[in-house]
């Protein structure tokens, strides 16, 4: 299996930018500077330049219509885009490292873009498509870029924007239950509790999944204590990134009283965990998506929701061979082991037996979880 | 509703964003007045923050920190003085460009360095002053930072009279204006705006070390956040006036902070709303000052002798 990793070509590209930039800059000042404005065009030379190198417009568009597709076709390489690095204990790391296990398990080479922001997908996803039969489109931002040049290569995408998204032989979405994890950790936590204040921390008020995260936890803490005071905040309406105001934010959750706290973060997540280590009282910490072990140096970890991309990656292979992608979204859940609550040493075990319980109960159907969409109805379940 | 242990943790909270604006505000202040227009603190904050991060984790050291972090913003300035000040190009395209080359770089660096370990550092040192820093509520929230809080305060109080009572400060505000003048006169234009330049890169430098160092307690990529921009609009708002640029820096983080307690005393107000308020604040001020705002005459131009 060849790997290879694009994570580091952010950086130079970055680089080369303002390289650039430098050039126009020199050029700008070729002209008479008898009253030259610092607004002359040549600042704009360097975006056309950019553009320039995407050949979207001149390649002839294929005229192929999807449902062809449906023909079904080996699978011998996947690529994987993902915005940042694969190495944020997180969306990322988790979502490449999936991809990996789902291609390895099926025998496929795989072709790895992380790092590659959100602004322009556009010309990653054409390049992964050209050398890969399936392409995992791992972000939320991507939806619209992959859909469009699925189409135009033939080469089927996973998008995250919308279930709405999906079409036959093109594009399907992969539908998270993150309420399920979310119950299972808001069980641990009310169990937990010593104050008897729960802290929910989100870093982007639209998010769906940290809304899912934190529906799931309000229901399950309730199931074990209908009376536990929580108390929510965001950071801010998409600051994934903002580690100073994960701090902040969870500074102020913990002096509302919470004593352990969901934190729904991404790189803003390492914020959370400062905030938390650097508190007066014993805090605790559950964390989403990765597994944050590693990097867990004041044992602050509880728990965290995990997710495993790899078996509806490579159930998604296997619809491509088959001719079936698309027929229907894909979903991950505690059935299917797509979700999951990681067990640390921090939980006692009549508290992981009740986790154990209600995971069952969950899969059987039996108990019915809030599943929000917005921070915003987060926020009313509060009320 | 809001305890005091709440209320503190939001107007320390408040306070302690707006210091990394106003580190890099009263940089870029000095910078504008000489007619340097510094776009690219953005990227001299992020260069500051890994350098104060990564220097502070090496030392242990926050001290040893902020000194990296002011050093590796002035470093930076530099490649501005050499490129804007001493051959006159584009002042705004190489702004952008160090902050793409900044954001580019350390991206990297933290890619090879820390992406495997993401290090934090433990909270630093507070200096609380007697007596205030036990009053109610508000002792702790603002008797009860960081050293360099009040000496930047203090920094701030001696900038304005610097700018105003000093030669240097005479020099600073004339080459912004009138640099043919100032060059006539004898001082030079490029020796004055390098000085003004490399200040703004401390400047940035050091709120970038304060974000890293103080606030966030780790270094990521990007995680200035577009707070180098929001210094610039800052300093042009201040008029010149080092502790409007205080004053404005202390209100958005102040703003920032009421977007948290808004949503902990669990207000019925749409978070869009909420997370609105900070850049609301910002138009506000805009409008009720920044119609009135006075820009210097040369600011973003290059001095070429003999030009007119």
């Amino acid at each position: 299996m060849r790997k290879q990793n694009w994570a580091w070509r952010r950086g130079p590209l970055a680089l080369l930018a303002a390289v650039a930039l430098v050039v126009a800059a020199c050029g700008a000042d070729e002209d008479p500077v008898d009253e030259a404005p610092a607004d002359e065009p040549a600042e704009e030379e360097p975006a056309e330049e950019v553009e320039d190198e995407e050949p979207a417009d001149e390649e002839p568009a294929d005229e192929e219509p999807a449902d062809e597709e449906a023909a079904g076709v080996e699978v011998t390489r996947v690529g994987v885009a993902a915005p940042e690095e694969p190495t944020d204990f997180g969306w990322n790391q988790a979502g490449i490292e999936g991809a990996e296990r789902a291609a390895e398990r099926h025998g496929a080479e795989i072709e790895v873009a992380g790092g590659l922001g959100y602004e322009a997908p556009v010309s990653t996803l054409r390049q992964l498509a050209e050398e890969s039969q399936l392409v995992f489109a791992h972000a939320s931002g991507y939806g619209v870029a992959a859909k469009e040049v699925a189409e135009e290569t033939d080469v089927p995408m996973i998008v995250y924007d919308s279930p709405d998204s999906r079409e036959p032989g093109v594009s399907a979405f992969v539908e998270v239950d993150a309420f399920e994890g979310g119950y299972l950790a808001g069980i641990v936590a009310a169990n937990m509790t010593e104050t008897g204040t729960l802290g929910i921390v989100v870093s982007a008020t639209a998010d769906f999944n940290w809304a899912m995260h934190s529906g799931g936890f309000i229901d399950g803490a309730r199931s074990v204590d209908p009376d536990v005071e929580i108390v929510a905040a965001s950071i801010g309406e998409a600051a994934y990134a903002d580690v100073e105001g994960g701090t902040r934010v969870t500074e102020s959750v913990i002096a509302s009283g919470a004593d352990v706290i969901l934190g729904n973060g991404d790189g803003s997540a390492f914020g959370i965990m400062r905030a938390i280590e650097s508190a007066d009282d014993d805090v605790w910490y559950i964390d989403v998506i990765g597994d944050k072990r590693e990097v867990d140096d004041e044992n602050i970890l509880l728990s965290g929701i995990f997710w495993d991309f790899g078996a509806v990656y490579y159930e998604a292979i296997q619809d491509v061979e088959a001719g079936t992608f698309g027929e229907e979204n894909y979903s991950m859940s505690l059935a299917n082991e797509g979700i999951d609550l990681i067990q640390t040493e921090n939980i006692p075990d009549d508290v992981w037996e009740q986790v154990e319980e209600a995971r069952e109960s969950i899969i059987a159907g039996e108990i019915d979880i809030s599943a929000p969409r917005t921070f915003d109805e987060v926020e009313a379940m509060l009320d | 509703m809001l305890s005091e242990q709440l209320l503190t943790a939001l107007i320390f909270g408040g306070l302690a964003a707006g210091m990394p604006l106003v580190l890099a505000g009263l940089g870029e202040l000095v910078s504008q007045r000489a007619g340097v227009l510094n776009i690219g603190v953005e990227g001299m904050m992020i260069m500051g923050a890994y350098g104060g991060f990564v220097a502070t984790l090496a030392t242990g050291s926050a001290g040893m920190g902020f000194l990296a972090g002011g050093l590796m913003g002035a470093a930076v300035s530099l490649i501005m003085v050499v490129l804007c000040v001493r051959m006159g190009l584009d002042q705004i395209v190489v702004g952008i460009a160090i902050t793409l080359g900044a954001e580019g770089l350390t991206s990297l660096l933290h890619a090879v360095q820390f992406s495997d370990t993401y290090p934090r550092i433990g909270r630093t040192i507070v200096l609380s002053i007697p007596w205030l820093s036990d009053l109610p509520v508000v002792g702790r929230a603002l008797f009860g930072h960081h050293p360099i809080v009040y000496l930047t305060l203090l920094a701030a109080i001696f900038g304005t009279w610097a700018l105003q009572r000093t030669r240097t400060g005479l020099a600073i505000r004339a080459v912004g204006e009138r640099p043919e003048a100032v060059d006539a006169a004898g001082v030079s234009v490029v020796s004055t705006r390098t000085l003004a330049a490399m200040t703004a890169g401390v400047g940035g430098g050091l709120g970038g070390a304060f974000l890293a160092i103080v606030n966030a307690g780790n270094f990521i990529p990007f995680m200035t956040g577009g707070r180098g921009f929001i210094a610039i609009v800052l300093a042009m708002l201040a008029r010149g006036r080092p502790l409007w640029v205080v004053v404005g820096a202390f209100l958005y983080g102040l703003s920032v902070s009421l977007a948290t307690a808004l949503q902990l005393v669990g207000v019925p107000i749409r978070t869009e709303v909420v997370f609105s308020i900070p850049f609301a604040l910002v138009l506000i001020m805009l409008v009720l000052f920044g119609r009135n705002a006075y820009l210097p005459s040369a600011l973003a131009l290059p001095y070429h002798r003999g030009e007119r």
